[in-house]
């Protein structure tokens, strides 16, 4: 019965889908106004070279904070689920020789996210995937070293404050546009620079910063409340 | 076209969450369904002949493909990321209070 209901459902979706397949036109969305304007405006208007950085972090800014809010009721649910009463229970770690390795290698998963994070308007990458490199750490610190090594060197307070620390500098950015452009997260005109150098693209970079310290302790928070449940079950 | 690929991995997706009765096989089925969705709108923005929407210090403008889907497909991810995040503590939650996964034996109800 189940097995024959579904496959009514599937039917129907799949015919849903499938008759309206002939209805997609091949190409069509450059020729509306609102990409059209993106890829035509995107050096003049941001200084940006990488134009879905430039979408994302200044023409639909306001849509990014959104987002980062959607990470932060994420990490607030999932803290608020996993709530603990004890401390964690540590994993012993690995062996020597892996611990080791990876004291030397951490350094460069940290350049790597930093890279990425600060080249985010020039190349591919930006807040959202450095941040996920930052999160690696985490997760390196946890299953190589032990969660007790975590809460050591990198405690949930410090996550979080390091969190907080970059949605407030989101939102300094877009105060700091009312004050000099006057409208909510205004890219300054003065601080575009030369595009294609580092310092250019006016308030891409310190929002690209504030999203990628934003995403890297909101998933090392998430990571670590589930890790702990997961240990102290065994 | 390429398009029914797409279609055709949404109801892979659609089949896992009615079929399966594990709980970490439903979410990854909604994963699946919600990759299906990005696969798709990046395939609407591709153009024929065009090049990546990253531009060069020397060359400030060329034939690329359409970046605003991408943008959104990129916040999509995020969502993504997230619900299935909110998802995984869920199954904890009912891991620890109910020792298994199968939905068939999450029926009855403990304080």
């Amino acid at each position: 019965m189940k097995v024959f209901l579904t496959a009514i459902i599937l039917a129907f979706t799949g015919g849903a889908l499938f008759v309206n397949l002939g209805s997609i036109p091949d190409s069509f969305l450059l020729s509306h106004t609102a990409s059209r304007f993106y890829r035509e405006a995107v050096v003049t208007e941001t200084g940006a070279l990488n134009t879905v950085s430039a979408i994302l972090y200044d023409f639909r800014a306001f849509d990014s904070l959104g987002e980062s809010t959607v990470i932060f009721a994420t990490v607030s649910g999932i803290v608020l689920l996993l709530s603990r009463k004890t401390l964690p229970v540590s994993s012993a770690g690995l062996s020597l020789i892996v611990k080791r390795t990876f004291g030397i290698l951490t350094p460069f998963v940290f350049l790597l996210s930093v890279y990425i994070i600060l080249h985010g308007h020039l190349s591919p990458g930006g807040g959202f995937q450095g941040g996920v490199l930052l999160a690696v750490i985490t997760i390196i610190f946890c299953i190589i070293y032990g969660s007790s090594f975590d809460l050591s060197r990198y405690p949930p307070q410090r996550k979080t404050l390091i969190e907080t620390t970059g949605a407030l500098l989101f939102l300094g950015v877009g105060i700091i546009g009312i004050a000099l452009t006057g409208s909510f997260l205004g890219n300054p005109s003065a601080w575009r620079g030369v595009p294609g150098t580092l310092p250019s693209a006016g308030s891409i970079v310190p929002i690209n910063l504030g999203v990628g310290l934003k995403v890297g302790a909101g998933l090392a928070i998430i990571f670590y409340s589930m890790i702990q449940k997961t240990l102290k079950r065994q | 076209m390429i398009y029914s690929m797409c279609f055709m991995l949404f109801l892979v997706g659609l089949y896992g969450v009615l079929i399966k009765r594990n709980i970490i096989k439903i979410i990854l089925s909604v994963g699946i369904m919600g990759y299906a969705i990005n696969l798709f709108l990046i395939l609407i923005a591709y153009q024929e002949g065009s090049d990546f929407p990253i531009l060069t210090p020397a060359e400030t403008s060329k034939a690329m493909v359409d970046p605003l889907p991408q943008a959104l497909v990129l916040t999509s991810i995020v969502i993504e990321l997230s619900t299935t995040a909110l998802l995984v503590a869920l199954a904890i939650k009912i891991y620890q209070r109910y020792h298994t996964f199968d939905i068939r034996k999450i029926r009855r109800l403990r304080g």
